[in-house]
């Protein structure tokens, strides 16, 4: 067994930008990214891929890197939510969710964000039943997913937020 | 908490045949079943064979005429996404739109579902009715055995020590209506709670029906072929075959339904999936 | 501030979150996410049983592992920690009293030295039968989770634990009297409901750093929803005076009430302590948050109406027995809360309420969004619809013969008045939303089931709830304005995701005229710094914070205006303040800008006067009062906040599968502070409560162990299980004590879900179900069993 390493070299990029690590073999995309690069945007939900909330994109398709050792990404181009934004100006997806409260404690968000954002790279016109699909591996308590899925809506169609579906009515008492 | 291991990325199967040979090693492909046991400390590992380094494991070749070969390295959206296999397999493209979530699909393989072998196994039932071949390869040498003979137990498959599955052989089917259905407690990424697949092809007189997570492995129904061609009346067939379905399968009560409801609910699949494919 | 509607500048408008671009960019910080300069690793070894004693533990392989700081059993702790009873221990001394109750643990260098040090712990057990089913726990032979029970300190006037007995608190309402009331009925029907035990989920679980300092001092990071309460409860715990524990939250990642209390962070401590000050992150895996960390309890509800043919109710005689598992902790309010609201927001002159927190031995209830009412309003609901077949009547005319209107006398002897809020009217505005005509007839649904195999059904449910609070709750805020005239908005108050902060920023604007885009609110919370805030939850954030912010912005434009009255040279009452300037209101040309006053002002010569403008302000609920503890007659409702939910559904009769294809809701909320907001919560609520209505629940083996506890198999509503429809109604009756008539929503769009869809089943099947949650399973079974009453 001695021909086999429990910590290898990698080369990975985030973000754009290239690091030369020596990792152990055991530890997760999910933890290298906390706690090596110090880039917490990436959050824990479950550790078992089912929530989503660790969700990134690596070499152009969503994983969650909870599920991903880091020597599986040793070549890879990683993207997650700290690199969306350029310069402070954030992405269209990144404003709607903004608008149209996409965004309550904000824990799922940049898994979320990188799901959707995703989707509009690979599909720039996606209808309602794709958009979902794209973010059911995220889960969300908060926000009951509908504002999510309009905020995505909207980067497609440009539309205004809705705030309240119903009827308002003054009451005297 | 996923526990310390050694790690190799072999380029040639002869090289990851090497490496399993190792005491307590374990081969990774997807990663969404084995780091998930690792996790759970279900599994401990000395040494993980990461598989994805084999060019030999990238098969994925569709044909209408000479069939499907799904290698090893092969993951479920872009199983999902090949048009081709859509219209020439579409049990195989149902069957993969309602397993997992878009990230786990991106990693997880069709290979993996199969060796991980939970008898509720999404791709189970499909390649049960299609009939397919898995080609393994080992210290031995190569060899190939039908998927039905693959999967032994709950979460046992056929594999000996330091052999791997290289990829999925499925025949071709010019005219045969087939599907997949599963029942799952929530519409949103859930195992199945019974899954039932079909192929029906009146030109070879085939009929076959599987019942998933009803038995310890995807339990493929007997005389079906015999009742295809004696039945003709299709509500009167799709009853008989679910009755035998209810008969055959020995469903257990668990944390996600109880072996009444997983039987009731297999007949009134095997019914629906009978009168969509027989019709 | 009499300003008109339509002259509002913030209030009412759907003003993005202030958060927004911090979440979206994952700049915003988590305790999940720190990491401190030499800080340890916490991880905890947790009992296999629900009842066992603990014979010995040995722990020597564990402290021999390099990279071990710490290693901590119950025996070397002598706290006791609770909310109302002390019953807890920081570890589990002697004795176990659920599965999944830590039992030991260690703090490393690492998270996987913490583990591998965890997995080298020996434990050897005595193990006991558990009490499981709080029916059981009632019964004279039970298992007593908890036999010393009478020497445990409590609090005095508002609780009261039965020694003896598997009963923590009894809660008691009496109003009228309940013979009479039965006298008068033409009909007299029993009806019994169940909920199991459920989880929050909240996407961040529990997680706390703490660091033990010199001279008795303590740090604390955690994922709190209540900084003051952690400090609090921390102080009771080890007897620490309050000055000297910071509390610190940052950014939180949901809390649904499971961060309410005190957790993880006297664990936390002591493990700091005993590695010699180092800080310790204990941070739960999913499994942990869902078999260590609290849940909802569960209920067992019956009750006995009395009514008229006409559709009057004349009496209601009600049982809870709540499911506190292990531990008190909030469970024994929730059971008070319950009692007091335990009618419905129904009119009812003769009512008899016993509300029973009963221990067992399974993971512990805490507090839950919607505080009780989830659980009771499944079965208050449920029996209204009964009831109104049983007289051959519509269930909505059956509500509204009977619902609290101005004038009426709620069952704690309140009077609601012309502003407590219009149930009536929340009605009215489901109802026709979908379209309600009434119930199908027996013969409609043969007919309906015959054509496709999928049936329809549409089901309404009220729902009511004021804050559950104690009547000294109260809060404080401090407006600090900068040299540059923007201003800090400062509170303990904390912003998990609801949007407070958002609105208390609106408000600030609003009172002191200055742009929405001027109020900065700095978001962690800190002891040290920002002031008193009781506790975030019950709903109560925008009305009692917001009356603390109007308080402190006239506090603000008090200091302004004398300032300002020196330099113009005019009287106090001459000033207007507007759009960041203070003017002579019959001159507006003499005016100075905030900035040139908020830091002080200096004349051209030098003379300098005034100083820094910091405005403070607070509120205190008033005229609360406590429950008379036979009667349960008394005041305990800062507001009630009323609504209502109407459903329609469709099941496949053949596997039970039910689609939500409209849910409409609305709520008398006051006044809209801000539609986004007030649909955030509605949406996220209703979503979170059809998760309890149709899957979510805890499963335990027969020895009483937890099977699901991940979301492998505690599932939760994700994109593709959400109503294909939601539509959200407000009614405004302005609350006369509310900031700008509003009062809180944050609760109650989670509340009557489940009986709405459960009522809607009847509707659809002619099936009546009792028990939650409505899975398919459970809506097959009952199909199949051909009866009209469903018991699983």
């Amino acid at each position: 067994m001695s021909e086999y390493r429990r910590d290898i070299d990698i080369t990975v990029k985030v973000n754009g930008v290239e690091y030369i690590e020596n990792v152990p073999a055991h530890m997760t995309l999910l933890q290298f990214l906390k706690e090596r690069l110090y880039l917490t945007g990436t959050k824990e939900g479950c550790g078992m891929g089912e929530c989503g909330a660790c969700t990134v994109i690596m070499d152009g398709k969503t994983v969650n890197a909870c599920l991903v050792l880091t020597v599986e990404a040793d070549g890879s181009m990683i993207r997650t939510i700290e690199g969306e934004a350029k310069e402070g100006m954030l992405t269209e997806l990144q404003k709607a969710f903004v608008e149209h409260g996409g965004t309550q404690c904000g824990f799922c968000t940049p898994g979320m964000i990188m799901s959707g954002q995703n989707l509009l790279d690979r599909n720039p016109n996606p209808n309602r039943e794709e958009i979902v699909e794209a973010i059911a591996g995220n889960l969300c308590r908060c926000t009951g997913y509908e504002p999510i899925i309009q905020a995505i809506e909207a980067v497609v169609s440009k539309k205004e937020a809705t705030s309240l579906d119903g009827a308002r009515s003054k009451s005297e008492g | 908490m996923i526990m310390p291991f050694a790690y190799v990325k072999p380029d040639t199967v002869d090289a990851a045949i090497e490496a399993l040979q190792e005491d307590n090693a374990h081969a990774l492909a997807g990663g969404t079943a084995l780091l998930v046991d690792l996790r759970n400390g279900v599994v401990n590992s000395d040494l993980v064979v990461d598989l994805k380094g084999i060019e030999e494991l990238d098969t994925f070749k569709v044909d209408a005429e000479k069939g499907v070969s799904i290698g090893a390295r092969t993951d479920l959206n872009a199983i999902l996404e090949d048009k081709t296999l859509k219209t020439t397999h579409p049990v195989i493209h149902e069957a993969v739109s309602v397993l997992g979530t878009y990230q786990l699909r991106n990693r997880a393989t069709l290979v993996g579902n199969i060796c991980k072998a939970s008898p509720a196994a999404d791709m189970g039932p499909p390649l049960f009715v299609l009939g397919a071949e898995i080609v393994i390869k080992g210290p031995e040498g190569e060899r190939t055995m039908p998927v039905t003979e693959f999967m032994t137990g709950v979460q046992e498959n056929a594999l000996e020590k330091g052999e791997i599955v290289v990829r999925v052989d499925i025949p071709a089917y010019q005219k045969a209506k087939m599907g997949y259905m599963k029942k799952q407690r929530i519409k949103g990424h859930d195992l199945a709670v019974v899954n039932v697949a079909g192929l029906a092809d009146p030109g070879s007189g085939t009929l076959r029906i599987c019942v998933g997570a009803c038995a310890e492995t995807p339990l493929l129904l007997e005389g079906m072929d015999q009742l295809y061609k004696e039945v003709n009346d299709i509500d009167k067939l799709a009853e008989e075959v679910s009755e035998l379905a209810v008969s055959s399968i020995s469903p257990i009560d668990d944390v996600r339904a109880t072996a009444e409801y997983r039987s009731d609910m297999a007949r009134v699949y095997v019914k629906r999936i009978v009168k969509r494919i027989c019709s | 501030m009499a300003e008109k509607e339509s002259g509002y500048r913030y209030i009412g408008k759907g003003i993005s979150r202030l958060d927004g671009v911090e979440k979206v960019t994952g700049a915003a910080v988590y305790v999940h996410d720190m990491i401190l300069p030499g800080m340890l690793y916490g991880k905890t070894v947790r009992s296999p049983h629900p009842y066992a004693r603990i014979k010995h533990i040995d722990t020597g392989a564990a402290d021999r592992i390099p990279g071990v700081r710490a290693v901590l059993t119950g025996k070397e702790l002598d706290y006791k920690v609770g909310l109302y009873i002390l019953d807890k221990d920081i570890l589990a001394k002697d004795f176990v009293r659920y599965q999944g109750e830590p039992v030991a643990a260690v703090a490393a260098d690492s998270e996987l030295i913490a583990e591998q040090a965890c997995r080298e712990i020996g434990i050897e057990w005595e193990v006991l039968k558990p009490v499981l089913d709080p029916l059981d726990a009632l019964e004279p032979d039970s298992p007593l989770v908890h036999p010393y029970l009478g020497d445990y300190d409590y609090m005095k006037g508002v609780f009261l634990p039965q020694a003896g007995t598997n009963i923590p608190h009894q809660q008691k309402v009496r109003k009228g009297n309940i013979e009479e009331g039965f006298k008068r009925a033409d009909h007299i029907i029993e009806n019994s409901f169940y909920n199991p035990p459920a989880q929050h989920v909240p996407m961040e679980t529990h997680v706390a750093i703490a660091q033990s300092l010199p001279k008795n001092k303590v740090k604390i990071w955690t994922s709190a929803q209540s900084p003051y309460t952690v400090r609090n409860l921390f102080s009771v715990c080890f007897g620490i005076p309050h000055e000297k524990i910071r509390v610190q939250v940052p950014y939180v990642g949901g809390g649904f009430g499971g961060k309410a209390g005190i957790h993880l962070e006297p664990l936390s401590y002591v493990l700091s302590k005993k590695a010699g000050g180092r800080p310790v992150k204990l941070k739960m895996t999913r499994e942990e948050e869902f078999n260590t960390i609290p849940s909802r309890q569960g209920l067992y509800s019956e009750f006995k109406t009395g009514v008229t043919k006409e559709g009057k109710i004349t009496a209601l005689e009600v049982r809870f027995y709540w499911d506190a598992g292990a531990y008190a902790d909030y469970g024994v309010n929730i059971g008070r809360a319950a009692a007091y609201s335990g009618a419905g927001p129904y009119e009812i002159d003769h009512c008899k309420i016993d509300s029973f927190v009963v221990y067992t031995n399974k993971i512990f209830g805490t507090a839950y969004r919607g505080f009780g009412h989830v659980e009771a309003l499944w079965g208050i609901e449920r029996n209204m619809d009964i009831i109104a077949r049983k007289l051959d009547m519509d269930p909505v005319e059956l509500r509204m013969k009977n619902v609290l209107m101005p004038g009426s006398t709620t069952i704690t002897g309140e009077k609601i008045t012309e502003n407590t809020g219009r149930v009536d009217k929340c009605l009215e505005a489901v109802a026709k939303d979908i379209g309600w005509a009434g119930n199908k007839s027996d013969e409609q649904r043969r007919r309906d089931r015959r054509q496709t195999g999928k049936v329809r059904g549409k089901g309404v449910a009220l729902l009511h709830k004021a804050p559950a609070m104690p009547t000294f709750t109260s809060t404080g805020v401090i407006l600090k304005f900068n040299e540059n005239g923007t201003v800090d908005l400062i509170t303990s108050l904390v912003d998990y995701g609801q949007g407070t902060y958002t609105a208390l920023a609106q408000i600030a604007a609003e009172e002191l005229k200055i742009p929405v885009e001027k109020v900065h609110v700095p978001w962690d919370c800190d002891t040290a710094f920002t002031p008193y805030d009781w506790q975030t939850v019950a709903s109560k954030g925008v009305l009692m914070t917001g009356n603390a912010v109007i308080a402190a912005a006239h506090d603000c434009m008090k200091q302004i205006k004398e300032t300002a009255a020196h330099v113009l040279r005019c009287s106090i009452d001459e000033l207007v303040c507007d759009k960041e300037r203070v003017y002579v209101h019959h001159n507006p040309d003499e005016y100075l800008e905030y900035r040139q006053v908020v830091s002080g002002y200096s004349y051209p010569n030098g003379n300098s006067i005034g100083g820094p403008v910091i405005g403070k302000g607070k509120y205190i609920a008033q005229g609360l009062t406590h429950l008379d503890s036979e009667t349960g007659q008394g005041l305990p409702a800062l507001n009630w906040t009323y609504g209502a939910h109407a459903v329609e559904i469709e099941v496949d009769v053949e596997t039970g599968e039910t689609e939500v294809l409209k849910l409409a809701s609305a709520f008398d909320v006051g006044k809209v502070m801000n539609e986004k907001l007030v649909r955030g919560q509605i949406v996220g609520g209703v979503v979170q409560g059809l998760g309890s209505a149709v899957i979510e629940e805890f499963h335990f083996s027969k020895d009483g162990k937890v099977l699901n506890p991940s979301f492998v198999d505690y599932k939760i509503p994700t994109a593709k299980d959400i109503p294909l429809e939601m539509t959200q109604h407000v009614i405004e009756t302005p609350q006369l004590d509310g900031p700008y008539g509003a009062r809180g929503v944050a609760e109650q769009p989670m509340i009557s879900i489940p009986p709405a869809i459960g009522n809607a089943l009847y509707d659809a099947l002619g099936i009546d179900y009792y028990q939650l949650p409505l899975h398919s399973q459970r809506i097959y079974m009952g199909i199949k069993g051909g009866e009209k009453d469903y018991h699983d």
